[in-house]
C-alpha cells in the first residue's frame, strides 16, 4: 500500500517536471554557489559570493574572461576603444554611446569617473590597481582619460583583471549622495547597465536576474539567471546528477577518478579550462638548507610530474616544466626548462652540498604547506613521498586559509604549494620574483632579475619585453626559487546542449568576466 | 514570596555571565591563528594595501585596546558591523532567527512529543522484546551522523524518488503568500525535520523509558493501581508527571542550542538559518558576526536554563523550597 503511494507521488512528480520542460518556460540557469553574497555591492568589499551576480548586472570600462588562455588580455565593455600615450602616462577610452543603465539613464564617462574616483578616495579592492591613477578627466560624455603617475603597460590588462571582481561601473545619479559604495537603497537591489537586470535576493536563498531586453550587446539567450546558495558539495552533485541543475562550478568539482566515467556519459560535458596560474611549489631561500642552490636544484630533480599526475590527477593535467603555464603563449621561453627527474643526481648533489644520509636514513627535514585547495593538497601528498626518497624527511602540515596565508607573508614556512600567476600581463613575474615583489614569499632577491623587470615594466616595445621576461624565466630555473609543477585546470560539468557558458571556448571573449553568462545558449535557442 | 526571590536571584546571575561570556568569546576569536586583513583585501592584494586595511578596521590596535573598545560598543546595545557587509549585525542574527527557529522548534516539539510517547509505552513492559528493540534502534538513531543522514534522505526522496525539495525554505516559482506559501515551506520543511528528529528523538525514548520505569516501581504506584484506577490514568496521570523532570532538564539543554544547534543540517540542506550563517561568517573569518552570534548563542542558553529551573519549579515544588 504504502510503496503503491509512493510511486504514485513520484510518477506524479515526474509528470509535473516533465511538462514544465515541455510547454517551453523561460531558459533558466541556475548556477549553484557555496555561500551566501554578503551584499550585492562588490565594489566595496571581496566578497567571493557576490562577484556572480554583480559581474552580470554592472558593465564593467573593460573586461577578460577565460579567453585569457587564448591570448586576449582585455577587452572593450562598456569601452569601445582605447588609446595609450606616447609618453605611456594618459590611456584615453572611447565609451559605446548606446548604453543605458537599467533605470533607462544613459552610462557615460561620469559614471566611469565617479565610481573609479569613489574607490580611490575609499580605496576599496580594485584601489590595488587603480592606485597608480593620478587624475580621471572627462573629456566628453563619451570618452574618459586616465592619467597615470608611471607609465605601466600593464595597466589596462590588470584593470580588466580587477573588474572581473571589483571595478563594476555604477550609475552616479544613484550612488552620489552616499558615503561610498556601503549603503543606500542599492546596496542590494543594483542597477546596473549589464546584460541582466536585478530582481530580487530572498535573504538566506535565492539571488534572481532576467534578461535585460535593452541590452545594448543585444538580450542575452538566456532568460533568467539564478544564484542559490548550496554549501554541501556532495548535494549540488546529486542535484546535477538528478538533472535539477545543469551546470555545476568548478568549485564543486566532481573527483578527477571520477571523470572517466562521466565523460562516458551522453548526457553530460565535462569541460576542462585552463588558466594564466601555475601550480607550483615556493621554497624559502631564507631557511637553510634550502637557501643553498645545490639544495633546490636536488629537490627539481627529485620531482617526478608524471607520477604525480598519475596519483594526484588520474593523469588529466598538463604538467609544467617552463617558468610559465601553456596559455601565455609567445611568452613562454621554451629553452628554459625546469631540471628533469633524476633521482641519482638529486641524491649525488645532496651529498656533495653536506648533506649525507644520517645513521637514520634522514638528510635533513622540511615541513610542506599547501593552502586549503584540493589540488594543492593532492599534489603535496606525492611531492612528501618523492622527496623521502632521495633521503629529505618531509612532512605534510595543513592550516586553514586565513592563517595558511598569514604564515606565507611572515614568511614563515620551508615548501609550500603556490599558485603563481603569469598574467594577463607578464609584468605578474614581478610580483612573485623581483626583491620585495608583493608575492615573493621565498625571499629571493637578485640584482639583474630586478632591473629588467623595472624596465619592462614600463616598455611598450613587445621584442624588447619578450627578450627581458625571457631572461628573467632563464633565471628564475636556474635560481629555482620556485619550481612549476602543472598548468591549473578547473573542473566543471554541463548538461548537453547548454553551450557558451565562460569556461568554454564558445564563451571566450564574450562571457563579459570571469563570472559573466552573456554568451549562455539554453538548449534549443 | 520565595519564588519571587529565586526567581529575580537567577535573573542577576545573568549579568556577569554575559560579562564573562562577552570576554572569553573575544579571547577565543584573537587567539586564533589566521589573519582576517588578507581575507578581507582580497584576490590581489600586497602589503601596503593590507596595511591599509588593517588600519581600516581597527586590526592594528593592541589587543587589550580592541577588548575595551568592544565592551563599550557591546555595553551600548551595538553588536558592531560585519566585516564584510558592512550591515549592523544584529539585524543580521535578526533576519535569520525566524528560519533556525521553525526549523529546530519544530523537529524538537515532534521528538520531545513523539519520543516521549513512545518511551512510556515501552516502559509499562521493561525487558520485553519490544522494549529491547525500541531501546536498541533509539541508541542506533541517536548515534547516526545527522549529516550523513541527511545525505540519505536527499539521495532517497529527491534523486530516487523524487517526491520532496532537497534544499531551501522555498520553491523558486512557489506562490509567495497564502495558504499555498506556507505548504511549500511545510514540504521543504520534511527532510531537514527528519534529519533533524531522527537524531534527537532516540534520546527522548531512552530518557522517558528509563524515568517512567523508575517510577512505576514507586509504592504510590502499586497504591494507584490497588485503588483501582485504569492504567492509562495510573500511566499518564501519576507516572509521566514525576517521571517527566528528567525529559524537561534535557529539552532545557536542547532550547538553548535551538538557534544554533542545527549548523550542519541547514548546511546539508542549504536552509537560510542562523546555524549556516554562523558556518560562512567562520569561513570568513568575519569576526563581528561570529561574536554577535555567539553572544545570541550564550545568552538563549542562560536564558533556556532560566526558563528550564521556572518550568521545574512549577512541576516540583520542592524546587522553590
Amino acid at each position: 500500500m504504502n510503496s503503491r503511494i509512493l510511486a504514485l507521488a513520484a510518477a506524479g512528480a515526474l509528470m509535473l517536471i516533465g511538462t514544465a520542460f515541455a510547454q517551453g518556460q523561460p531558459a533558466t540557469l541556475v548556477v549553484p554557489q557555496t555561500g551566501e553574497p554578503k551584499t550585492l555591492s562588490p565594489n566595496m568589499a571581496s566578497d567571493s559570493h557576490a562577484f556572480g551576480p554583480g559581474s552580470n548586472v554592472y558593465s564593467h570600462l573593460v573586461a577578460l574572461d577565460w579567453g585569457i588562455v587564448k591570448g586576449t588580455t582585455a577587452y572593450g565593455d562598456l569601452a569601445e576603444s582605447w588609446t595609450t600615450s606616447a609618453d605611456g602616462k594618459a590611456v584615453t577610452f572611447k565609451l559605446h554611446k548606446n548604453v543605458k543603465f537599467h533605470d533607462g539613464k544613459p552610462v557615460t564617462a561620469h559614471d566611469v569617473k565617479f565610481t573609479y574616483d569613489t574607490i580611490i578616495r575609499k580605496k576599496y579592492p580594485s584601489f590595488v590597481v587603480l592606485k597608480n591613477v593620478r587624475e580621471i578627466a572627462v573629456a566628453d560624455d563619451h570618452t574618459v582619460v586616465l592619467h597615470l603617475t608611471d607609465p605601466e603597460t600593464g595597466f589596462v590588462p590588470m584593470l580588466a583583471q580587477v573588474s572581473t571582481w571589483t571595478a563594476k561601473i555604477y550609475p552616479k545619479h544613484l550612488w552620489e549622495g552616499q558615503d561610498g559604495f556601503e549603503g543606500g537603497p542599492h546596496l542590494n537591489a543594483p542597477i546596473g547597465s549589464g546584460p541582466f537586470k536585478f530582481v530580487r535576493w530572498e535573504k538566506g536563498g535565492v539571488v534572481e536576474l532576467e534578461a535585460n531586453p535593452d541590452y545594448f550587446r543585444g538580450r542575452p539567450k538566456l532568460d533568467r539567471l539564478i544564484y542559490r546558495p548550496m554549501a554541501d558539495i556532495n548535494v549540488a552533485r546529486a542535484e546535477f546528477d538528478a538533472g535539477r541543475l545543469h551546470y555545476l562550478p568548478y568549485d564543486y568539482a566532481p573527483p578527477l577518478a571520477e571523470v572517466p566515467a562521466l565523460k562516458r556519459n551522453q548526457n553530460i560535458k565535462v569541460v576542462f579550462t585552463p588558466s594564466h596560474f601555475s601550480r607550483d611549489i615556493q621554497l624559502n631561500l631564507a631557511r637553510p638548507p634550502l637557501d643553498k642552490r645545490e639544495v633546490r636544484l636536488a629537490i627539481a630533480h627529485a620531482i617526478d610530474r608524471e607520477a604525480m599526475n598519475k596519483l594526484a590527477f588520474n593523469g588529466l593535467w598538463t604538467p609544467a616544466i617552463h617558468a610559465s603555464v601553456e596559455s601565455q603563449g609567445e611568452w613562454i621561453n621554451r629553452s628554459a626548462k625546469f631540471p628533469e627527474h633524476d633521482k641519482a643526481k638529486a641524491e649525488k648533489l645532496l651529498d656533495e652540498a653536506g648533506l649525507p644520509r644520517k645513521a637514520d636514513g634522514w638528510r635533513f627535514a622540511v615541513t610542506v604547506t599547501p593552502p586549503n585547495f584540493v589540488d594543492c593538497k593532492a599534489m603535496m601528498e606525492v611531492l612528501v613521498q618523492q622527496l623521502r626518497q632521495v633521503g629529505i624527511n618531509a612532512k605534510l602540515e595543513q592550516f586553514d586559509q586565513a592563517t595558511w596565508f598569514r604564515r606565507q607573508f611572515e614568511k614563515n614556512f620551508d615548501i609550500s604549494c603556490y599558485f603563481t600567476r603569469y598574467g594577463p600581463d607578464p609584468d605578474a613575474f614581478r610580483e612573485h620574483f623581483a626583491t620585495g615583489g608583493g608575492r615573493n614569499f621565498q625571499s629571493f632577491s637578485n640584482k639583474e632579475l630586478d632591473e629588467i623587470a623595472a624596465k619592462a615594466s614600463v616598455s611598450r616595445d613587445r621584442a624588447e619585453r619578450k627578450k627581458a621576461y625571457d631572461r628573467i624565466q632563464e633565471i628564475v630555473v636556474s635560481e629555482l626559487p620556485y619550481i612549476n609543477l602543472f598548468n591549473e585546470q578547473k573542473t566543471t560539468l554541463l548538461r548537453a546542449g547548454w553551450d557558451g557558458f565562460n569556461i568554454e571556448e564558445s564563451g571566450f571573449d564574450k562571457s563579459l568576466t570571469w563570472f559573466g553568462f552573456y554568451a549562455v545558449k539554453p538548449p534549443g535557442r | 514570596m520565595r519564588l519571587r526571590r529565586y526567581v529575580l536571584l537567577r535573573v542577576l546571575q545573568f549579568v556577569p555571565v554575559t560579562f564573562v561570556v562577552i570576554v572569553l568569546n573575544f579571547l577565543l576569536i584573537h587567539l586564533a591563528p589566521g589573519d582576517i586583513s588578507l581575507l578581507l583585501a582580497g584576490e590581489n592584494a600586497d602589503p601596503a594595501y593590507l596595511a591599509l586595511v588593517r588600519e581600516k578596521f581597527g586590526l592594528d590596535k593592541p589587543f587589550l585596546e580592541q577588548l575595551w573598545r568592544y565592551l563599550i560598543q557591546i555595553g551600548s546595545g551595538d553588536l558592531g558591523l560585519s566585516f564584510r557587509s558592512r550591515q549592523p549585525v544584529l539585524d543580521e542574527i535578526l533576519e535569520k532567527v525566524p528560519a533556525t527557529l521553525l526549523l529546530v522548534g519544530t523537529s524538537l516539539t515532534l521528538s520531545v512529543a513523539i519520543g516521549t510517547w513512545i518511551g512510556t509505552w515501552i516502559a509499562r513492559r521493561p525487558g520485553s522484546t519490544l522494549d529491547s528493540a525500541v531501546s536498541f534502534a533509539a541508541v542506533a538513531l541517536f548515534s547516526v551522523p545527522v549529516f550523513w543522514f541527511g545525505l540519505m534522505l536527499i539521495l532517497l526522496f529527491t534523486v530516487e524518488i523524487p517526491i520532496l525539495p532537497a534544499m531551501g525554505m522555498t520553491s523558486l516559482d512557489g506562490p509567495r503568500s497564502g495558504p499555498g506559501y506556507i505548504l511549500d515551506i511545510a514540504r521543504h520543511m520534511v527532510l531537514p525535520v527528519a534529519a533533524l528528529m531522527t537524531v534527537s528523538v532516540g534520546q527522548y525514548v531512552r530518557l522517558a523509558r528509563t524515568s517512567v520505569a523508575d517510577v512505576l516501581g514507586e509504592h504510590f504506584i502499586t497504591t494507584v493501581r490497588a485503588i483501582g484506577f485504569p492504567e492509562r490514568t495510573v500511566l499518564h496521570h501519576y507516572a509521566l508527571r514525576n517521571a517527566l523532570l528528567p525529559v524537561v532538564t534535557v529539552l532545557g539543554l536542547q532550547l538553548g542550542l535551538v538557534l544554533t544547534g542545527a549548523v550542519l543540517t541547514e548546511t546539508v540542506f542549504s536552509w537560510p538559518g542562523l546555524g549556516r550563517m554562523i558556518y560562512e561568517a567562520i569561513l570568513a573569518r568575519d569576526t563581528p558576526v561570529i561574536m554577535g552570534a555567539f553572544i545570541v548563542m550564550s545568552l538563549t542558553v542562560a536564558l533556556a536554563s532560566l526558563i528550564t529551573d521556572l518550568v521545574y519549579a512549577a512541576l516540583d515544588p520542592r524546587v522553590a523550597l
